[in-house]
Order: structure tokens, then sequence, then C-alpha cells
């Protein structure tokens, strides 16, 4: 009965390796992650692209949405005077509150990581932080600027520069290095608050980062790109 | 006969290793080597069934052996920082694809002439187990 001893030896491994099999499956499947690496990066991409899609349909549709609403209210003023000033008013509040593109002369500061050849030992010493930015933000503000933009994110009321991990975020989107904080107002007061002895640009160049700042004549700043949503805020009669 | 065995096997073993314990995400590395070079082991011992040169000791041998030693080449690789278990993955998988093409050279001979003609049984490679 020589066949029967390896069918029964066949059998015992052929469990042995179908209980190793399963649960291997099920370790890599709880462990939510596929064996091949590049699957999942396909998988991420995939996802990124249709985010993206979603992304670029929602903002055109908003686009479309404010040009509508710009024409509605056109209309609405053409044949009113009063209304006219009303219009002004309004258009140079949403200037103010960061809803329209503006212009003006003002400043460019550059921050980026230092190079390789930085004099600090310590990693943490090398590289730009969000209280760097935060700093220089203010720096600029108590200076007087009137409209402030990082990487192409404006700074409106609502907005915030957290740190998250090796990514920072201003306004919910992620930026990175080198930054490009541009800001309007007094040339002069803007450049000199921040090339003063002593200055912030001064403490975060210590280490080898690059901090410079610029003089531009005439600096455009984009509009907030998300939406203002007041829900609670009431005016007190 | 063998192969109601290995189909008998296979189902019990899915049946209980669908209800084992999942086991942590670090050895689950070991885990795969382990199960290839099984999977090598098993194929193996049917072509050499099919061959007629079957020899219980050097499978049973073959089937835990290799196992345990390309965990252990494994882990030898995780503490040298070198990549071994692709090595093992390679000779495994590469007998694997011999083994299949005997089992196949030898079921094709047998359906197309309808009757088996064990010793002409050819493979590149006549790996036991």
């Amino acid at each position: 009965m020589k066949k029967k001893q390896i069918a029964i030896t066949l059998g015992i491994m052929c469990f042995l390796l179908t209980i190793a099999l399963c649960v291997q499956i099920k370790t890599m499947n709880s462990a939510n992650s596929t064996v091949s690496q590049s699957l999942a990066d396909n998988e991420l991409r995939d996802e990124v692209l249709r985010m993206k899609e979603k992304y670029d349909n929602a903002y055109r549709d908003l686009a479309n949405a404010q040009k509508e609403l710009e024409k509605v209210r056109q209309e609405a003023t053409q044949n009113d005077s009063t209304a006219e000033a009303k219009e002004q008013a309004l258009r140079e509040n949403n200037m103010i509150l960061g809803r329209t593109d503006v212009q003006g002369e003002g400043v460019e500061v550059i921050l980026e990581d230092a190079a390789s050849t930085s004099s600090s030992l310590n990693a943490s010493d090398q590289i730009i932080h969000f209280s760097d930015i935060q700093l220089v933000v203010n720096e600029l503000a108590n200076a007087g600027a009137e409209a402030i933009e990082i990487n192409g994110q404006r700074l409106v009321n609502t907005s915030s520069i957290t740190c998250e991990g090796n990514i920072i975020r201003i306004n919910g989107e992620r930026i990175g290095t080198p930054f490009y904080i541009r800001a309007i107002g007094s040339q002069s007061r803007l450049y000199g608050a921040l090339t003063r002895a002593g200055s912030i640009l001064d403490a975060i160049a210590y280490y080898g980062n690059r901090a410079e700042v610029t003089k531009v004549d005439n600096i455009v700043i984009s509009r907030y790109s998300g939406t203002l949503n007041y829900e609670y805020l009431k005016e007190d009669k | 006969m063998i192969f109601i065995a290995i189909i008998l096997g296979c189902v019990i073993g899915a049946l209980i290793g669908v209800n084992m314990p999942m086991i942590s995400y670090s050895y689950s590395g070991y885990l795969a080597i382990a199960i290839i070079a099984a999977l090598d082991s098993v194929f193996g011992g049917i072509s050499a069934t099919l061959n007629k040169n079957f020899d219980l000791k050097i499978f049973v041998t073959g089937f835990f052996g290799n196992a345990i030693l390309s965990i252990l080449l494994t882990y030898l690789g995780q503490k040298l920082n070198v990549d071994i278990y692709l090595a093992a993955i390679v000779v495994f998988v590469g007998r694997m694809f011999n083994n299949l093409a005997i089992i196949r050279r030898y079921y094709i001979e047998k359906f197309s002439k309808n009757k088996p003609k064990d010793d002409k049984v050819e493979g590149n490679n006549t790996e036991k187990n």
C-alpha cells in the first residue's frame, strides 16, 4: 500500500499548506496592504486622479456660479444710482476679504530649506518650520501688509498655518519648500521690518536656510480659493 | 487516489485556515516564504509521483526542511540587510515551473496518445521533490 501512504502524506502536506495560505491571506487582507508595492502605488495614483477630477469639476462649477452672481448683480444695479454706491462698497469689501485678485507694490520673501552643507548637525535647524512662516507673516502684518499670500494661498480671516508632520498646511492646502511669501503694502516699511538688525529672517538664515526678501513693484495676489462660510456669526444689535 | 487526497487536504485545510487566528504582520513575510517553499515541495512531490520515483523521506524532509531553511535565510537576510528571500523565491518558483512543466507533459502525452507512457515523461530538470 505504498500508493496509499503517498496519498496520505501528500494530503497532509496540502492540508498544512492551505492552512498556512489561508492564514497568510487573512493577515494580508487585514493589514490592508498589497504584496506588490507598484500595485498599491497605482491604486493610489488612480484615487488621486479621480479626486483631482472631482475637485476640478467642483472648482469650475464654483467659478461659473461666481460669474453668474456677478452678472446678476450688475444687471440689478444697472438702472439704479444708489445701488451703484452699494456695488462699489461691495467690491471693495470683497477685495479686503480676499475674494478678488489684487495687485500693488510690496515685497516677496523666499524661505527655503538649507542645503546639505548647513553648519548645523541638527536636522531640525536645517528646515523651514511652520512657526518661521508664522513669524514672517506676523512681521509683515505688523508692518502694515494689506494682503499676504504664501505659495498661492491667500491669507484671509479664517486662514491657519499648521504643521502636519513633514508638510505645512495653509488654508487646508499642503504646501512645501520653497515658500514664496508675497505681501502688498508699503514697500519700504515691509522691507525695513524684515531686514532690520536681528530680524526674523536673520534668525531663519542663521543655520544656512535660505531667507531672502526682495522689493517688487507690482505684485499680483490671487483670490482666496476656498469659500468663506459664516454660519454662527450674527450682528450684535 | 492521490489527487483526491490532495483536494481533500486542500478543502479541509481551507476550512480550518479560514477560522484560524491571524498572525502578526511582521511575521507574515516569513510565513509567505515558507508557503512558497512548501508549495514547491508539493509540486515536486506530485511530479515525482508521476515519474514513479517518489521517496517519502525526501519529500517530508524537503517539505519541512525547505520551509524552515527559507525562513532562517529570510531572517538572516533581514539581519544583514540583504533581500535573501528574493533568491529563495527565484529558486522555488523556478523549480515550481519545472515541476508544473513535467506534470503538464505527462498529462498531454497521456491524453493525446490515450495510453500512459510513464517512461517518456521528460522535463528539463528531473528534480526530486
